[in-house]
């Protein structure tokens, strides 16, 4: 075989979902014995790329080539018998099985009478982790082993398979550092096996460790492939951020106040730990930080949705007990979440009762609530938050992601919060809601209202924010001040530790 | 593992918490006793000395159907008074052959000396109740039988008989092209299809001016009946009699017949419930023919014990099933009281 | 208003008021079939006839709304209409007696209540133990034999004020409250959004706990009720009275338009579905259809109310398929969904 020959190739792979491109001629290759590191902001297409070489998805256009030859995947079944096989972020295995079950799921052998060949699957199993130098009794359940166990019985059963191209995304976001060096090893024996290895990270130190090429992705596009020695840490970051701002950020100075919310050593092990941090009347402050890093863990427990183990919590200065998402709302500090769609909407109902949710008593009066006001209110509200639908008996779930986002952020306003947590208030809809939704924070600052804004696009968060905290690890790793709102300055705190 | 301990646990003291609070209540503790439906294996009381004592197993149809339970309160009573040799424990049969054959079994394993058996089928406990006989048990069956050709004793009473005695009164009471109503108990239930065949042959064979405006199962239960005879009376207008196959629906159908101002009506059923007593007293109810828990009882537990002791030979006993009237309701009220249904 | 906007505005109606123009057509479809049908005795028939069960249908339907259930209604009216009963012919007062009855109701509705809430016992469940245990507690209490001679007791079922029977007094009461505590309490509307989206409800600051607890003493108040009225009006304490009451009142709640999934039912619409169980029950009675025959009628009439609703439920399923799109643009960010493959 010819060396220079890359074991993968991807030629102008092109992707798109109804409304979105996700990825645009994506030029890729991967050659036979190496690790190639795909970086990239969340976002960016990593995760669709490598479903598509999984299988998972089809590409739109492009080609797929293995050893040179042109091939169609077209499930994870097939990238399989092309000796593919991808290692998940978030495992999932059944915990009650044992290592050997596990091993042979879904492809048992079995003999002429369909009954499974339980010695036959012994004994490899038994074969396989000699093999690879593996001290695991094969009647084990899993859900006696760690997450590093696990991961390292999907590596051997990548290899069981024939595998010689394996997909790990993000496979050290679960585990500790020496369970790391562990994988660390076993990689370097893949490799040196001649097995080719795609690598997901967004830990800097790990890419730097182990790369041999990295390649950066950035809104779909392929930005740059280079071979480690000529990049640095910084030069990385660069490319992933290198994105021009532009100004769809309605951004309004606004006379910042007294200190209205502070939390101090809030604990939560092991989520989070030791988090300090405070708003100010009017600020607009933003939470950066990777997936996991604990953000919307954080603004959970302090808006009474989860528990914490310590720490304290003061609204204007005196320290108030949050047992429950009530007591928040009441000392007027609301949430919106992350996940519209579980801890949002009330899909089967109308708007209207969706607004009110949360603030019945606003119409009740001589113990009975009163519609009519109900729909007045509720009406006024609506328009202010230039929310689109038929009616208000509507039902929620037939409106857009981007209305639905607006209803929810009606159902604040109608509580007339001085603190409002909004976490991700921008994912999942268009550009032109978007828009509307940065304005609406915009002017609810100027009402002298304070806003934490946890996000995952730096760019949302530098154009609106009056500062930054940057969490990692379940920490608050740094706190930046406007002038030091740089996308750099942002990915090296989120990739701390 | 766990959560279901508690589940188990909060039921239990939810449980004792209700028979408590119903054991309170200073009502209707009878002499039959305020025991929990389903026995305990070993409740028996400590027999004399030296003497052999004799154990019974009491299979009942159901626990939840009240003449069931009447009859192993009157077996239990029966044992109790006369019997100081022998001991009696109630088993539950739910109203499932299944249930009833394990107890069968159980039974057996047991060692007990006799099965007195309340058949929930004919067909259905022959095999449990042949395999108990060869393995030495004797058995007895009581208020139904089984097609096992003699050879468990048997006491019953004979449910076409039941109704033909009404029947018969019934030639005479129904008027010339008279108009009635017909209430069944569930179907395919042996009592309920038996005591309609004594009225056919008792009654419509022999009257074909009368005419049946409809028949409908309304499941032994009074509010069912209550239910079709309000239609009826809606969609007919004029009904002569009520001929229902026990008395619970009897008095149902009666209760909206008297809501609906029809005073003069004849309504005919069997059992010879306390309730139907008090009516025909009142002349609300026209007839219906006892089937004697205790007469069944008393019969049962005999035979038992001769058969357990060997002092005598099985054999079948259809005990007498009285007609109750106007003329003799009083004396049956009696009886009722005695057993503490009435007080 | 051309072709074109009726069309709409029908598809719209008959969507929305499907249950009552089936209730109008039934009710129509009845008076041509038989003559008696219309008559007013028979319409005050059929409400006292369906009164009872109506009355738990309302309670099936709070919970449902809320995504419970209760299997026990059956069982708890027998006991306690039997201890109502019995506390009667103890003090010859029937406010006692119906209060006993209440009070039996509610009880056995708090026990139902604190397993669903504190032990987190799935509802079918719960309730299907309580189901058990109360009918045990009810044969117990009466050694299995019906009570008897209970006097005045039964006036409350069998009395009419006007020409209206109590128990329909009782049912338009219940149908008042019921409906009242869905359109216009806090309560109502955090039944709708319990059951809606149980996550989402508790993180718009409903306390899911407390509601589902009122839900089952709600319930209870009208199974006590129902116990009362029923043995009242049997002229008996028949511990063996109710079995599959349950199922009877959450068939009338299904065809009135509420749904298993949680979140969606009104009183009105309860009303009408009991309404056409009753016209159904009813008329064919009126018209002599044999016994077998009435069931297979009546299983086919549930089977219908279901497809319905699964049906309704597809439909609200398809248009949330328009805003896929939302979800995919996040599948890059967050890809625990396919990940799950």
């Amino acid at each position: 075989m010819d060396l220079a020959m890359p074991k993968l190739e991807l030629r102008n792979i092109e992707k798109s979902f109804p409304g979105v491109k996700a990825l645009g001629n994506v030029n890729f290759s991967v050659k036979k014995g190496t690790v190639h590191v795909l970086c990239g902001e969340n976002g960016a297409g990593k995760s669709t790329l490598m479903k598509i070489i999984n299988g998972i998805y089809q590409p739109d256009k492009g080609q797929i080539l293995i050893d040179g030859e042109e091939v169609k995947i077209n499930n994870p079944i097939e990238a399989r018998k092309n000796g593919i096989s991808m290692i998940f972020q978030e495992l999932n295995y059944i915990p009650e099985i044992t290592i050997e079950q596990s091993m042979f799921l879904g492809n048992e052998p079995t003999n002429k009478f369909g009954k499974i060949d339980w010695k036959k699957i012994r004994s490899e199993t038994l074969r396989l982790l000699q093999q690879e130098n593996l001290n695991y009794n094969p009647t084990t359940q899993l859900k006696d082993l760690t997450i590093s166990d696990i991961q390292m019985l999907e590596i051997l059963k990548a290899v069981s398979y024939g595998s010689d191209i394996i997909i790990m995304d993000e496979p050290t976001s679960a585990i500790t550092r020496n369970e790391v060096e562990i994988l660390f090893g076993k990689i370097a024996e893949l490799k040196a096996k001649g097995v080719s290895i795609i690598y997901i990270s967004h830990k800097m130190e790990e890419i730097f460790r182990i790369a041999d090429e990295i390649t950066v992705l950035r809104d779909g596009v392929m930005i740059d492939t280079k071979p480690t020695h000529e990049l640095t840490i910084d030069k990385v970051i660069a490319l992933m951020v290198g994105r021009e701002m532009s100004n769809i950020y309605p951004k309004e100075e606004v006379a910042i106040g007294e200190t209205i919310l502070e939390i101090k050593n809030l604990t939560n092990r092991p989520t989070f730990s030791d988090v300090n941090f405070h708003i100010r009347k009017g600020e607009i402050v933003g939470f950066a930080g990777l997936m996991g890093a604990g953000r919307s863990e954080v603004a959970r427990a302090i808006f009474g949705l989860d528990e914490f183990s310590s720490g304290q919590i003061f609204i204007k200065g005196k320290e108030v007990k949050i047992n429950k998402v009530t007591d928040s709302i009441n000392h007027g500090m609301v949430m919106l979440s992350e996940d519209r769609k579980r801890y949002g909407i009330i899909g089967v109902r109308g708007v209207r009762e969706n607004v009110a949710l949360s603030k019945l008593e606003k119409f009740i009066y001589k113990g009975r609530l009163h519609t009519k006001d109900e729909n007045a209110i509720v009406a006024e509200i609506c328009k202010r938050m230039n929310v689109k639908t038929p009616s208000l008996e509507t039902s929620i779930d037939s409106l857009s992601g981007g209305n639905q986002q607006k209803v929810m952020l009606a159902r604040w306003m109608l509580c007339d919060p001085e603190i409002l947590i909004l976490d991700e208030p921008t994912r999942g809809i268009d550009v032109g809601a978007k828009y509307e939704i940065y304005k609406l924070i915009t002017e609810l600052a100027e009402e002298e209202r304070s806003i934490i804004m946890i996000s995952s696009e730096l760019p949302e968060l530098i154009g609106m924010c009056d500062r930054i905290y940057v969490m990692a690890g379940g920490k608050i790793t740094g706190e930046l001040e406007t002038h030091e709102f740089t996308q750099e300055n942002i990915m090296k705190l989120a990739t701390k530790g | 593992m766990k959560s279901i301990k508690k589940l188990m646990a909060v039921m239990m003291s939810a449980m004792l918490a209700l028979s408590l609070s119903v054991g309170c209540a200073p009502t209707n503790q009878t002499s039959a006793g305020g025991e929990a439906p389903k026995a305990a294996a070993e409740d028996s009381k400590p027999a004399e000395e030296g003497q052999k004592t004799y154990r019974i197993a009491y299979i009942a149809r159901a626990q939840s159907d009240s003449f069931a339970a009447w009859l192993a309160n009157a077996v239990k009573d029966e044992v109790a008074a006369k019997y100081k040799d022998v001991t009696v424990d109630i088993f539950d049969g739910e109203s499932k052959n299944e249930v009833i054959a394990s107890h069968i079994e159980n039974a057996v394993t047991n060692k007990y000396d006799c099965i007195l058996l309340q058949p929930y089928d004919s067909e259905a406990q022959v095999a449990p109740a042949m395999e108990a006989m060869d393995a030495g048990v004797q058995v007895v069956t009581v208020n139904n039988r089984i097609n096992d050709n003699d050879r468990a004793g048997a006491i019953d009473a004979d449910p076409v008989e039941q109704a033909a005695k009404n029947a018969e009164l019934a030639l005479s009471q129904i008027p010339q092209n008279g108009k009635v109503v017909v209430l069944m108990g569930p179907a395919g239930n042996m009592h309920s299809d038996k005591r309609r065949i004594g009225w056919q042959q008792g009654f419509f064979d022999k009257r074909p001016d009368v005419k049946i405006l409809d028949e409908q199962i309304a499941n032994w239960n009074k509010d069912e009946a209550m239910r079709f005879m309000e239609d009826w009376i809606q969609t007919y207008g004029e009904i002569d009699a009520i001929i229902s196959m026990n008395d619970n629906m009897a008095v149902g159908a009666l209760e909206a017949a008297k809501a609906a101002g029809m005073t003069n009506i004849l309504s005919y059923g069997v059992d010879g419930t306390a309730e139907a007593c008090l009516a025909i007293e009142a002349g609300e109810m026209t007839s219906t023919t006892l089937q004697s828990a205790y007469a069944l009882a008393e019969e049962a537990v005999k035979l038992a014990y001769e058969m357990m002791t060997g002092k005598g030979e099985r054999r079948t006993v259809l005990v007498d099933c009285p007609l109750i009237t106007k003329e003799n309701a009083k004396e049956y009220i009696e009886l009722h009281k005695k057993a503490g249904n009435l007080k | 208003m051309n072709s074109k906007e009726l069309n709409k505005w029908w598809s719209k109606a008959s969507s929305k008021y499907s249950i009552y123009i089936v209730l109008v057509a039934m009710f129509v479809v009845c008076s041509v079939i038989s003559p008696v049908f219309l008559s007013t005795k028979n319409i005050t028939n059929i409400s006292r006839q369906i009164s009872i069960t109506t009355i738990i249908a309302f309670g099936e339907t709070l919970l449902i709304i809320c995504g419970l259930i209760d299997l026990s209604a059956g069982s708890v009216l027998a006991l306690s209409g039997v201890l109502s009963v019995a506390a009667y012919k103890m003090t010859g007062s029937m406010q006692i007696a119906v209060l006993v009855g209440i009070t039996v109701g509610v009880f056995c509705n708090a026990i139902n209540g604190m397993l669903v809430t504190k032990f987190k016992t799935p509802p079918f469940i719960a309730t299907l133990a309580m189901q058990t245990a109360a009918r045990g507690a009810a044969l117990l209490y009466t050694n299995g034999q019906n009570i008897y001679q209970i006097g005045e007791y039964k006036a409350l079922g069998q009395n009419s004020i006007g020409i209206i029977p109590i128990p329909v007094i009782f049912m338009i009461g219940t149908t008042m409250i019921t409906w009242y505590i869905l359109n216009h309490t806090k309560f109502g509307r955090h039944l709708y959004a319990v059951g809606g989206s149980e996550e989402a409800a508790r993180a718009s600051g409903v306390n899911n706990n407390r509601t589902k607890m009122t839900a089952y003493l709600i319930n209870g108040l009208f199974v006590g009720i129902a116990g009362v009225l029923f043995m009242s009006r049997v002229n008996a304490g028949l511990p063996n009275g109710g079995i599959g009451a349950e199922f009877e009142a959450m068939t009338s709640a299904i065809i009135g338009g509420t749904s298993f999934s949680g979140g969606i039912g009104t009183a009105m619409g309860t009303l009408a579905g009991a309404f056409i169980m009753g016209f159904v029950n009813n008329i064919m009675n009126l018209v002599g259809v044999q016994s077998y025959m009435q069931q297979i009628v009546k299983g086919i009439i549930i089977a219908l109310a279901v497809v319905y609703d699964i049906r309704s439920k597809n439909k609200r399923d398809k248009k949330k398929q328009g805003n896929i799109n939302d979800k995919l643009t996040d599948a890059d960010g967050k890809n625990k969904a396919l990940a799950a493959r």
